[in-house]
C-alpha cells in the first residue's frame, strides 16, 4: 500500500464503557490516530450484526465494536450476545474472503482511556495492512 | 406541525479546547450547506447562558425543530442541552451532540486532519438529527425507602441523614454488629479522639431509631427493578440465638467449650473468641451469635454431653434449630457502603508477616493499643513467661499501597497518617521506645494533618526514607534490611516489633455487589463512580449511590462526608416522590413482528413479553414492551430478525444514516 | 422400510380426523424425476402419496407458508392441525419453528418417514438427460433402482446421493406424533469437508470464488422463499425504511444480501438444503450455511432443530462464550 494510505473505520461504542473510556482518552489528552469514527450505542448489544455489513459497503475500511468486560455489562448480558453475534459474523466475512484484520471487537473499560489508545492504534495499524476495502462497497451515498 | 426537519447546528469552541484543534468556523460553515441545516452558528461556550440561548433564540427565530450541538461528550452535556430545547418548547429529544472534544480535538493534534474528523462527526450528527422523533418521559413513583449495604461509619451516617429526614431505611450489615471497621481503631488522627467513644452513640442510634430498620448477620442476596422500585431479598442469617429473649449478658460465652479458643475478627485475629460470641463489648445490637462454622453442635451435631451455652442462658435464648430468613423489601433507592479490606501482608513476603511473631499489620497494631483490646491497651508481645515490652520499634509504610508488584498502584490515603498516630501512641505509651518510620513519602495533606507529622516526629520518632528490602531474624531480634536513600547508605535496623502500615483494597466481594447491582469497577478495581469529579457518589446505574471506601480508600472525615454526600442525593430521589425514566428505550412494530419471542429472551429485564393480538381474525402472538421494565439497551433489537423491536433514538433507520456518513461512500 | 401401504392408510386415518385440516405429503410430478407436494384433505387422495428417494423438497416451509387468511366477522378461525410428512433433516425445521414460536406444537401433526438419502436431482437428470414421463425410483442396498421408460438402471448410492445427504447425522426424524416404519442407521460423521475445502484457500482466493458466485446471482429470493427458517412476514431485506439492500442486482448488493441472510440463519439452518436446491443459477447457499453451522457446533457446541424445549442459539449465550477474536 502507499503510504498516504489513510484507512476510515467506523466504531460502535458502548455509552457506558468504551465510549467513556474514549472520553477518558480524551480527557487524558491522549492521541491516536485519527481515522476512527465512533457511533454511539448504548450497548455493544444494540449493535445489529448488519450493521457491520453495512459499513463495510458504505466505505468503512473497518468496523471495530467495543464494549464492556465480560460481566461488567451496564444491561448485565448485552455483551454476551454481542460476543456471540459478532464472533460469527467476523468468520463468516473471513468465510467469503473479507480480510479478517477489517472487522475487529474489543472489550474497553470506563476506566481504560490509554487501552482504548491501544486499540485505535492496532485497529487502525491492521486495517492500514489490509489496504483500501473495495470488495462490496456501494457506489452511491444511501441516507 | 410541519416536521420537515429544520435543523440548527451549533459548534462549540469549548474556549480553546475545541478552537485549538478543530476550525470551529470551517465546520459551521460545512454545516450550512449540510441539507436540511438551516443555521449553523460557532459559539464560544455553547453551554454558557448566552450560548444556550442563542439556541432558544433560533428555534423561535428560525423554527428550528431540531438541535445539533457538536462540542463535548454527550456524557457531559446532553442533558444540558435537552433541557435548553425543552425550554424553546421542543421535545428534548430532538437533540443530537457531536463529540468534538474528547473524542476529536482532545486527541488529534493535526489541526487540518482534526477539521476533517469534526465535520464528518457533526454530518454523522446532523443525519441522524433529521431522523429524531419526539419522546416522552415517563414518570414512576419512588418507593420512599432507602437500603443501604454495610453497617461500617458510612452506611451509619448515611441511614441516619436519610431517616431524620423522615425515610425508611434498611440498613443491611454482613457481620454481627455495625460499627465496621471504625470500631476497630483505637485513636483517630490526627485530634486522636476515642474512635469508640464518637462511633458509638452513633451505633446506637441507628439501632434506636424508629425509620430505621437495622438487620445485622444478613446480606442482601438478590436486588431486582429499576430506580424507584428495588425489590429486594435479604438473608437474615441464623444467629441461633433468639434475639428477642438474649439480653447480652455473656454468660454463654463464658461457658462455651470454645471460648477463648477462635481467633476474634474484631481483634484482627490477635484475640479470641468462644463459638458463641459478641463480636466487641460495645457491639450493636448486644446480641450473641453462634459460629456455625466453628460451633460443635452444629458442625458435629454432639457438644459434650450437652451444649453448655444453652444449659447456661436463662432467657432460653438458644437456638439451633434456627433456619436463615429470607426477608423482601422494597426501596426507592440505594447506598453501597461495603468499605474494604485491609491488604494481605503475606502478599509481601519479604517482609515475614507469615514468618515472624513480632511482624504485625497496622490494625493488630490499633487492637494492641486498644484498651478495649486482648492486652488491654498494654504493648506487650509474647505470651506467659516469654511476654516482654518491646523498646526498638519500627514502621514500615506503603506496604501494599503504591506497589505495582502487588496490582496496586493507589495510594491509600489513610496509611501515612495512621502510622504517625501509631507512633505517637507508642511513644505515650512506652516513653523509653525508639521508634522509627520507614517511608517512601509522607503524605499529610488534610486538616490537621502536616501539624500532627510534625508533632510525631518531634516527639522523637525517627523517619528514614527507604522502603525496607527485607525482613529476617537474627537471634531474638528481627533485622531490617533497607537503604536510607537520603543519606545513599544501607542500613541493618535491629527491632523488637515491625508494624506493617498495610494499605486499603477493594473487599474480596466487591464482584457479588457489582452483579447484584450492575456496577463497574474503576482500574484500582472499587467501584466506579459516575464521574470522578462532578458525580461522585453517583453511579452508572440510576438510584444507586457509593459511600466510603467502597469508592475508595478515603479518612474517617471523608468517608462521612461522602456518606452524607450519597444521602442527600439518595433524598432528592426520595423527597421528589416521582423520578423520571428513560425514554430511549424499545418499541415493537406489532405489524411485522413474527411472535419468535428472541428479544423475550434476550431481555435482561424482562421487559419485553409476547401477547396474543387479533390479526384479522387471527389469533398472533407479538411481542410488547413493557416500558417501566426497559432499560432502554437496545439488545432486543440488534436480535431481531425481522427488525420489528426497535430502540428509540437508536432505530436501525437513525443509525444507518450515521454508518452512511461515517462510512464515508459519496 | 419404506411401506407405501402403511403410508396411505396412516395418510387416509389422519385426514380423517376432526383436529385435522389437510396433510402435506409428496406425491410424483407431471414429468421426469420431479415430485410435488401433495395437499390431501380427502382419504381417497392417500393413493397419490409417494415417499421415495425423489422426495427431495423439505414441506415444513409450508407450516409458515399458509397464508392466514383474514377470519370473516362472527366466525372462528380454524385452528386445526396441519399434518406433515417429514425426512429427518424436514423434522429438524419443524422442531426450530416451535422453538421460535413459528408453530405451535398442537397446530401440527407430524408423520416421521425414516429416510435413506434422497436423489441429487441435478446429478440424476444429468445422468439420465431427457426423461420426459414420471420415473419411479426405489432404494436398493448401497444403490438406487431407477424404473426408467425404457427399463431398470441400478445406480450405486453414492454416485447419486444429494449433497445434504453425504455427510447427515439425522436421517430419522426428531420429532413426529407417528413413525412410519423403522428407524434406519445414522451414516454421517458431521464432517465439512465442502467447507474445509473453501476454508484452506487464502482470503483473496475465497473472495474471487465469492465474487463470481454472487455475481451470478439474479435475486429471485428463491432461496428466501424456499427457506422453511425464512417466514418473517416482512422481510428487513426487502424493506425500504430502512433500506438495507437497494434493489440493484450488483455484486455488492447480492453480496449484503446473501451474507445478510446466511447471518440471519446462523444457528437456525437446520441443512435441509432447499435454499441451494431452488436456485435457479447454481449458487452453493448451503456452503455460506454450512460455515456457520460448523461455527456454531464446533465452537459452541449448539445444534439447532433437536430440542424443542431448548433455547434458540441467536438469543441465548453462554458466559464461556468464545472470545479469542476479541482484541
Amino acid at each position: 500500500m502507499s503510504e498516504q494510505y489513510e484507512p476510515n473505520i467506523v466504531a460502535f461504542l458502548c455509552n457506558w464503557c468504551s465510549y467513556a473510556g474514549a472520553d477518558l482518552a480524551g480527557t487524558s489528552r491522549t492521541q491516536y490516530p485519527v481515522n476512527l469514527n465512533i457511533i454511539r450505542v448504548m450497548c455493544s448489544g444494540r449493535v445489529n450484526p448488519l450493521f457491520i455489513i453495512n459499513a463495510l459497503q458504505q466505505g468503512a475500511d473497518g468496523v471495530l465494536v467495543s464494549g464492556c468486560h465480560p460481566g461488567d455489562c451496564h444491561y448485565m448480558e448485552g455483551n454476551f450476545y454481542a460476543r456471540r453475534r459478532f464472533g460469527l459474523m467476523k468468520e463468516l466475512l473471513e468465510y467469503i474472503g473479507v480480510d479478517s484484520r477489517r472487522f475487529n471487537m474489543s472489550w474497553v473499560s470506563a476506566s481504560e482511556g490509554g487501552k482504548w489508545k491501544d486499540v485505535v492504534e492496532e485497529v487502525v495499524g491492521k486495517a492500514k495492512e489490509a489496504g483500501p476495502f473495495e470488495q462490496f462497497r456501494r457506489n452511491k451515498i444511501n441516507w | 406541525m410541519n416536521n420537515k426537519p429544520k435543523i440548527g447546528v451549533y459548534v462549540c469552541h469549548c474556549g480553546i479546547n475545541i478552537a485549538k484543534a478543530v476550525d470551529v468556523e470551517a465546520v459551521a460553515e460545512f454545516a450550512s450547506r449540510l441539507p436540511n441545516v438551516k443555521v449553523a452558528r460557532n459559539y464560544a461556550y455553547m453551554c454558557s447562558d448566552p450560548g444556550q440561548l442563542l439556541i432558544r433564540e433560533d428555534i423561535k427565530n428560525e423554527g428550528l425543530n431540531r438541535v445539533v450541538v457538536a462540542s463535548c461528550s454527550p456524557r457531559m452535556h446532553e442533558m444540558t442541552f435537552r433541557k435548553t430545547l425543552a425550554e424553546a418548547g421542543l421535545n428534548p429529544y430532538y437533540l443530537e451532540m457531536a463529540n468534538i472534544r474528547e473524542h476529536c480535538s482532545w486527541v488529534h493534534e493535526d489541526r487540518e486532519k482534526a477539521t476533517e474528523k469534526a465535520k464528518r462527526l457533526v454530518f454523522s450528527a446532523v443525519a441522524k438529527a433529521r431522523l429524531l422523533e419526539p419522546l416522552y418521559e415517563n414518570e414512576v413513583d419512588v418507593e420512599p425507602a432507602t437500603l443501604i449495604i454495610g453497617g461500617g461509619i458510612a452506611g451509619i451516617q448515611a441511614a441516619l441523614d436519610i431517616a431524620d429526614a423522615g425515610f425508611k431505611v434498611y440498613l443491611v450489615e454482613k457481620t454481627p454488629s455495625v460499627g465496621g471497621r471504625m470500631s476497630q481503631l483505637d485513636k483517630t488522627f490526627p485530634t486522636l479522639d476515642c474512635s469508640a467513644c464518637i462511633l458509638t452513640p452513633k451505633m446506637v442510634d441507628v439501632a434506636s431509631h424508629p425509620n430505621i430498620d437495622l438487620m445485622t448477620y444478613s446480606e442482601v442476596e438478590e436486588i431486582s427493578g429499576y430506580v424507584g422500585n428495588f425489590d429486594v431479598k435479604v438473608r437474615k442469617k441464623a444467629r441461633y440465638v433468639d434475639v428477642d429473649k438474649c439480653t447480652g449478658c455473656g454468660i454463654c460465652a463464658q461457658e462455651c467449650r470454645l471460648a477463648g479458643r477462635i481467633p476474634s475478627e474484631f481483634d484482627a485475629g490477635i484475640g479470641k473468641r468462644g463459638a458463641i460470641y459478641l463480636p466487641f463489648p460495645q457491639a450493636v445490637p448486644a446480641k450473641y451469635t453462634i459460629d456455625p462454622e466453628r460451633c460443635l453442635m452444629l458442625t458435629r451435631g454432639k457438644c459434650g454431653k450437652g451444649p453448655k451455652c444453652e444449659a447456661a442462658c436463662a432467657a432460653g435464648a438458644i437456638n439451633f434449630e434456627q433456619k436463615d430468613e429470607i426477608v423482601e423489601v422494597k426501596v426507592g433507592t440505594v447506598i453501597v457502603a461495603t468499605g474494604f479490606d485491609v491488604f494481605d501482608a503475606a502478599k509481601k513476603p519479604e517482609y515475614g508477616y507469615s514468618d515472624y511473631e513480632n511482624v504485625i499489620t497496622a490494625l493488630e497494631m490499633e487492637r494492641l493499643v486498644s484498651a478495649s483490646g486482648p492486652t488491654g491497651g498494654n504493648i506487650v508481645l509474647g505470651k506467659g513467661e516469654d511476654a516482654f515490652v518491646p523498646k526498638e520499634v519500627a514502621f514500615i509504610s506503603c506496604v501494599g499501597s503504591r506497589d505495582k508488584s502487588v496490582g496496586n498502584e493507589y495510594c491509600s490515603r489513610v496509611c501515612c497518617m495512621y502510622t504517625a498516630k501509631l507512633a505517637h501512641l507508642v511513644k505515650e505509651k512506652l516513653p523509653e521506645a525508639n521508634v522509627r518510620v520507614y517511608y517512601m513519602d509522607v503524605r499529610a495533606f488534610g486538616k490537621g494533618f502536616e501539624e500532627f507529622y510534625d508533632r510525631v516526629r518531634r516527639e522523637g520518632v525517627r523517619y528514614v526514607r527507604g522502603n525496607p528490602s527485607e525482613i529476617f531474624k537474627r537471634g531474638d531480634k528481627l533485622v531490617i534490611k533497607a537503604e536510607d536513600t537520603l543519606r545513599s547508605t544501607p542500613i541493618e535496623d535491629e527491632v523488637d516489633l515491625v508494624v506493617l502500615a498495610v494499605g486499603l483494597e477493594p473487599r474480596k466481594d466487591t464482584r457479588q455487589i457489582i452483579d447484584l447491582l450492575r456496577l463497574s469497577q474503576s482500574a484500582d478495581r472499587f467501584y466506579l463512580e459516575a464521574h470522578p469529579k462532578l458525580a461522585p457518589v453517583n453511579t452508572a446505574t440510576d438510584g444507586v449511590f457509593l459511600a466510603g471506601c467502597a469508592q475508595g480508600p478515603k479518612d474517617i472525615p471523608d468517608t462521612v462526608a461522602q456518606a452524607k454526600g450519597a444521602a442527600s442525593s439518595a433524598l432528592v430521589l426520595l423527597s421528589s416522590g416521582k423520578v423520571k425514566i428513560g425514554a430511549q428505550i424499545s418499541f415493537v412494530n406489532e405489524s411485522t413482528c413474527r411472535g419468535c419471542g428472541y428479544c423475550v429472551e434476550i431481555c435482561p429485564y424482562s421487559a419485553v413479553e409476547l401477547v396474543s393480538v387479533n390479526r384479522m381474525g387471527n389469533m398472533v402472538q407479538v411481542a410488547r414492551v413493557n416500558e417501566a421494565l426497559c432499560k432502554g439497551c437496545g439488545a432486543c433489537s440488534a436480535g431481531c430478525l425481522s427488525g420489528s423491536i426497535q430502540q428509540r433514538s437508536f432505530m436501525d433507520r437513525q443509525i444507518l444514516p450515521q454508518i452512511a456518513v461515517l462510512g464515508g461512500v459519496r | 422400510m419404506v411401506d407405501l401401504e402403511k403410508l396411505k392408510n396412516v395418510a387416509k386415518e389422519t385426514v380423517s380426523r376432526e383436529d385435522v385440516k389437510y396433510l402435506v405429503g409428496w406425491r410424483q410430478g407431471t414429468y421426469g424425476f420431479r415430485v410435488s407436494p401433495h395437499f390431501m384433505t380427502k382419504p381417497e387422495d392417500a393413493d397419490k402419496l409417494i415417499f421415495s428417494p425423489l422426495c427431495v423438497n423439505n414441506l415444513a416451509t409450508y407450516l409458515t407458508l399458509a397464508e392466514k387468511l383474514p377470519v370473516p366477522r362472527g366466525e372462528e378461525p380454524d385452528t386445526r392441525k396441519v399434518a406433515l410428512m417429514v425426512k429427518g433433516c424436514d423434522s429438524r425445521a419443524v422442531v426450530q419453528q416451535l422453538i421460535e414460536k413459528g408453530i405451535e406444537r398442537d397446530s401440527v401433526y407430524v408423520i416421521g418417514c425414516p429416510c435413506q438419502g434422497v436423489l441429487d436431482l441435478e446429478k440424476v437428470e444429468e445422468k439420465f438427460p431427457g426423461v420426459q414421463s414420471p420415473v419411479d425410483v426405489q432404494w436398493g442396498d448401497d444403490k438406487f433402482i431407477i424404473n426408467l421408460p425404457d427399463g431398470t438402471q441400478e445406480v450405486p448410492r453414492e454416485e447419486l446421493l444429494a449433497q445434504k445427504c453425504l455427510n447427515c447425522r439425522y436421517p430419522n426424524p426428531v420429532i413426529s406424533d407417528v413413525m412410519l416404519w423403522e428407524e434406519v442407521e445414522a451414516w454421517g460423521n458431521g464432517e465439512y469437508a465442502d467447507v474445509k475445502e473453501l476454508e484452506a484457500m487464502d482470503s483473496q482466493e475465497r473472495w474471487t470464488f465469492w465474487q463470481e458466485k454472487f455475481a451470478s446471482c439474479i435475486r429471485c429470493y428463491a432461496c428466501r422463499n424456499a427457506c422453511p427458517m425464512c417466514y418473517c412476514e416482512d422481510c428487513v431485506l426487502d424493506r425500504l425504511n430502512p433500506q438495507w439492500v437497494f434493489r440493484s442486482n450488483n455484486i455488492s448488493e447480492n453480496t449484503v444480501f446473501h451474507l445478510a441472510r446466511a447471518f440471519h440463519l446462523a444457528g437456525r439452518c437446520i441443512e435441509c438444503g432447499e435454499c441451494e436446491r431452488v436456485c435457479p443459477m447454481g449458487l452453493p447457499l448451503m456452503s455460506l450455511n454450512r460455515k456457520l453451522a460448523k461455527e456454531v457446533r464446533e465452537k459452541y457446541a449448539f445444534e439447532p432443530g433437536l430440542d424443542p424445549e431448548s433455547k434458540p442459539f441467536q438469543s441465548s449465550y453462554r458466559p464461556d462464550d468464545q472470545e479469542d477474536f476479541i482484541l
